[in-house]
């Protein structure tokens, strides 16, 4: 038996737990990028001025608190994150997306704080000076204008994100890594070696899927003039 | 060819400068730079804490405590430390001279396909890489530190290429423009220039090696892991807190003793 | 503000009669964490309709006037009156809709298309889709860029020159009665930038704004102003209106700003229409009857071509040179410089000579007409 011959004698498995994984990877970049874009949006919305206290100050110590912090997370092993919810959140489907939506967070944060801070200040000022109030100038012309690097962001966590969602497995948690770790049990058993590749070249099909999919939000979602 | 190579020392010259200043200023001014560092530790010796008070009020039963056991821990610490500074090593020795020619003139078409291929790899899973490594080579250390290696490389080498871009194509040209060879721009200010991004590659290596060691235990060379997975088979939940904190911890320490020489590296390039 | 003057040469309209549009009582501003003001005690009012120049060096505090006017800096003490109303404490944003802003960046919105940029403002205020599109059909026009060409157009897609006609449309889109300027053609090159003042001008003729107009270039303030607010650091050192500023600096500061170029830069005030020209003939028989006039020959569409004759003087060693009626004497004596020539023929708009202005007259003095209204 080679390679694509168990492919297809195991094809609904496969196809079932390749799926798995997408919808894992999706639902957890989905809430994890609506947190980090929303909190991006709250806390860039001005520096404050050093002589005067005003909500600018939190907003500032959050933004500052906050890439440092989810940064950190960034670091933690996944085994190790998998470990600690696992007593709380239990095994199965609900500890991995919690863990996944964690890394998620400080990619799209920062590119979310990245892309609203550097707007053109001429473009901001002008918008002030036609009467843009905050809120108007930060959603219709800030988010619009930095939704390619917020967009980029996304983007590259969903590609890490589809290599951790590999470990959920420990958890019980769905997906390609199933294969893994079914594969690595019965090591020497038939076909655990095309089971661990399986499950590993499975990742970039995933990873494949996704792009596409952002290649065609990419096209529907940034604004004409600015689209490279 | 002597104004050449005055004009390049210049480059150093800053540094002097700041040993003007009083000794007080500068602890202060370093204090109001880096007040930043001070917040994973403190995070990091809240998590140990919280551990140590967790486990301290448990009655941990025969197995548990045998699991948990100094002795027992400490190895599989030391193994995981092993792990992931040998790959480390092994990372950079190849990923760091291969970004440097992939940077040279006549290499220089094949940074696109790398930097996209880099950027995808991203979902390629070090944990199947590893696995798969095991079916190759059977179990063991030296597998694992293979295995690490390789899943490291690419994200590293992608680092080092970007950040070899980085570098700012008008000093080039104004070396080159002096009259240095390719070879003496490239030892006296490209490489001097991207010293940051090489320890930054170091840092990137690091934390991704320091993760995927802790999955090494599934193939049999020890490590972290091998608390987490002992607490599975043994349904222990302390055992498992404790060995997600330890891990976590170490992770944090690593990346920030990383960060802190980041910094210092950052500060003297200036 | 008196209109008397020694030297006569050029009427302003009169300022009287005209109600302030724009009026800053006692207007203070400190920046937080800085001892001095950057603005200090300021008065200043600005009549409906007219162009007031705020020039100054760098870091005078222009700006800084200009943006307490529509409040995007908050005055820290004094009052803004607009239209007799205080506006101090009005909501901003709303003000800010009801004056127009254009500022030197064109800070044009990237992801708008030309017409919805234009539209900014009417939309904000409610005005319906197709009064928005038509009106940025208009603007259009009124800065000179074809609608058909340049609605649908992204800002990267045009040159600074047209980027900043659209900021000026965009800031005209709502009607507002008074239009700010923070430099708006300094990062445009010097012969876009004569253009773009001409039409400016043309513009404010069938627009008629209060128009509060930073810049620091003297020739555009002289150029473009109906009055000119001279600024040193935080402080108002002389408001008038150009020629006056010209020739009678206020004090050594206006003077030394004004520079020693100050008699030149007044030619460009001296509209030729506004002069006493010497008389042209360009009937082959008058050379005959050497009245003192020179007679040029002039081809069919009675354009002068040459000098057939010229009292005193060889007429063949003359070249002809003209200028329209509609210049300045400025442009008057670049001309003449130019073609080497000791007078220029004055050209109405079908070319054809009205006049002859001679290099003398310039030192012996020009006299003006008396205005028709
Ligand atoms: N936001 C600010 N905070 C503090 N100081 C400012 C600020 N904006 C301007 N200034 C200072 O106020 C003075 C006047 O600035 P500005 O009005 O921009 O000058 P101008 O437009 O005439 O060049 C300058 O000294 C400038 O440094
Ligand atoms: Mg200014």
């Amino acid at each position: 038996m080679n390679f694509l011959d168990y492919l297809a004698t195991n094809s609904q498995q496969i196809v079932f737990l390749t799926q798995a994984h997408f919808l894992v990877v999706l639902i957890a970049v989905g809430i994890g990028s609506a947190i980090s874009v929303a909190l991006g949006l709250a806390v860039s919305t001005g520096e404050p001025d050093p002589r005067r206290f005003s909500l600018d100050w939190f907003a500032t110590g959050i933004r500052e608190g906050g890439l440092v912090f989810t940064a950190a997370l960034l670091t933690v092993p996944s085994l190790a994150l998998f470990a600690l919810f696992l007593p709380i959140t239990g095994l199965g489907i609900t500890t991995a997306i919690i863990v996944l939506i964690i890394y998620t967070l400080y990619t799209v944060l920062r590119n979310t704080v990245a892309g609203l801070t550097t707007v053109d200040r001429a473009v901001l000022e002008s918008a002030r000076g036609l009467g843009y109030g905050r809120v108007r100038r930060l959603l219709t012309i800030q988010l619009p204008l930095a939704w390619p690097v917020i967009l980029n962001g996304i983007r590259v966590t969903t590609l890490i994100s589809i290599s951790i969602a590999v470990v959920g497995a420990v958890v019980q948690g769905p997906g390609l890594g199933i294969l893994l770790l079914n594969g690595i049990s019965r090591i020497g058993a038939a076909n655990s070696f095309y089971q661990v590749l399986a499950g590993t070249l499975l990742c970039l099909v995933v990873a494949a899927v996704f792009e596409i999919f952002f290649a065609i939000v990419q096209r529907l979602t940034i604004p004409r003039g600015i689209r490279v | 060819m002597s104004t050449a190579t005055s004009e390049t020392v210049d480059l150093q010259a800053e540094e002097s400068v700041e040993e003007v200043e009083g000794q007080q200023g500068r602890i202060s001014s370093l204090w109001s730079q880096h007040y930043d560092l001070v917040i994973l530790p403190a995070i990091i010796i809240l998590l140990l804490l919280a551990l140590f008070l967790y486990v301290g009020t448990r009655q941990l039963d025969s197995i548990e405590q045998r699991v948990l056991a100094p002795d027992n821990v400490a190895g599989l610490l030391w193994q995981q430390i092993l792990l992931a500074a040998v790959s480390t090593v092994l990372v950079l020795v190849i990923a760091v001279p291969l970004g440097i020619v992939l940077s040279r003139r006549g290499a220089r078409r094949a940074q696109g396909p790398v930097l996209a291929v880099g950027g995808f790899a991203q979902a390629l899973p070090p944990f199947g890489v590893l696995l798969l490594m095991a079916f190759w080579l059977d179990f063991g250390f030296w597998t694992a530190i293979i295995g690490l290696t390789i899943a490291a490389l690419l994200p590293v080498l992608r680092n080092t290429v970007v950040g070899l871009q980085q570098v700012d194509q008008s000093l080039i040209e104004a070396a080159r423009g002096m009259g240095m060879t390719s070879r003496q721009t490239l030892f006296r200010v490209e490489i001097p220039l991207a010293v940051p991004v090489i320890v930054a590659g170091l840092r990137v290596a690091l934390v991704l090696n320091v993760g995927t060691a802790t999955l090494a235990s599934y193939i049999g060379a020890g490590g972290l892991g091998e608390l987490v997975q002992q607490a599975l088979r043994l349904n222990r939940i302390n055992v498992l807190l404790v060995a997600g904190g330890i891990i976590a911890a170490l992770a944090l320490l690593i990346d920030w003793l990383a960060g802190v020489a980041e910094r210092v590296v950052v500060t003297r390039a200036g | 503000m008196s209109e008397t003057t020694d030297q006569p040469v050029v009427e302003t309209p009169q300022g009287a009669g005209k109600p302030d549009m724009i009026v800053l009582e006692g207007v203070e501003k400190i920046y937080p964490g800085s001892e001095a003001p950057a603005v200090s005690q300021l008065d200043m009012a600005i009549p409906q309709g007219e162009i007031v120049m705020l020039i100054g060096p760098s870091g005078c505090g222009k700006t800084t006037t200009l943006k307490m006017i529509n409040r995007l800096i908050e005055p820290t003490s004094g009052r803004i009156l607009l239209d007799g109303k205080d506006v101090t404490h009005v909501n901003g944003d709303q003000l800010r809709r009801e004056i127009g802003y254009v500022i030197q960046q064109g800070g044009l919105f990237p992801h708008f298309s030309i017409a919805d940029n234009i539209g900014v403002v009417p939309k904000m205020v409610g005005w319906d889709k197709q009064r928005i599109r038509e009106r940025a059909d208009e603007l259009l026009h009124l800065v000179g860029l074809e609608p058909s060409v340049f609605r649908d157009r992204y800002p990267r897609q045009l040159s600074g020159g047209q980027q900043q006609r659209v900021g000026v449309a965009r800031a005209l889109a709502a009607d507002p009665p008074v239009m700010l300027m923070d430099e708006p053609f300094g990062a445009i090159d010097p012969i876009t930038r004569d253009r773009l003042q001409d039409e400016f001008l043309e513009i404010q003729r069938t627009v008629g704004k209060t128009i509060a107009f930073v810049t620091h270039d003297l020739q555009e303030a002289v150029k473009l102003g109906d009055k000119i607010a001279v600024f040193a650091t935080g402080r108002l050192e002389q408001y008038d209106d150009p020629n006056t500023i010209l020739t009678r600096p206020a004090n050594d500061f206006v003077s030394d700003f004004v520079g020693g170029g100050a008699a030149v830069r007044r030619l460009s005030l001296l509209e030729l229409s506004r002069l006493e020209l010497h008389p042209i003939e360009t009937d082959e028989k008058a050379v005959g009857n050497s009245n003192g006039s020179p007679v040029a020959e002039v081809d069919a569409s009675g354009k002068p071509v040459s000098w057939r004759h010229l009292p005193g003087a060889d007429a063949a060693g003359v070249a002809l040179v003209t200028v329209p009626l509609s210049g300045t004497v400025y442009d008057a004596v670049d001309v003449m410089l130019d073609g080497s020539a000791s007078l220029v023929a004055v050209v109405d708009e079908e070319g054809r000579p009205q006049g002859v202005l001679h290099w003398n007259d310039l030192v012996s003095g020009l006299r003006t007409r008396e205005r028709d209204a």
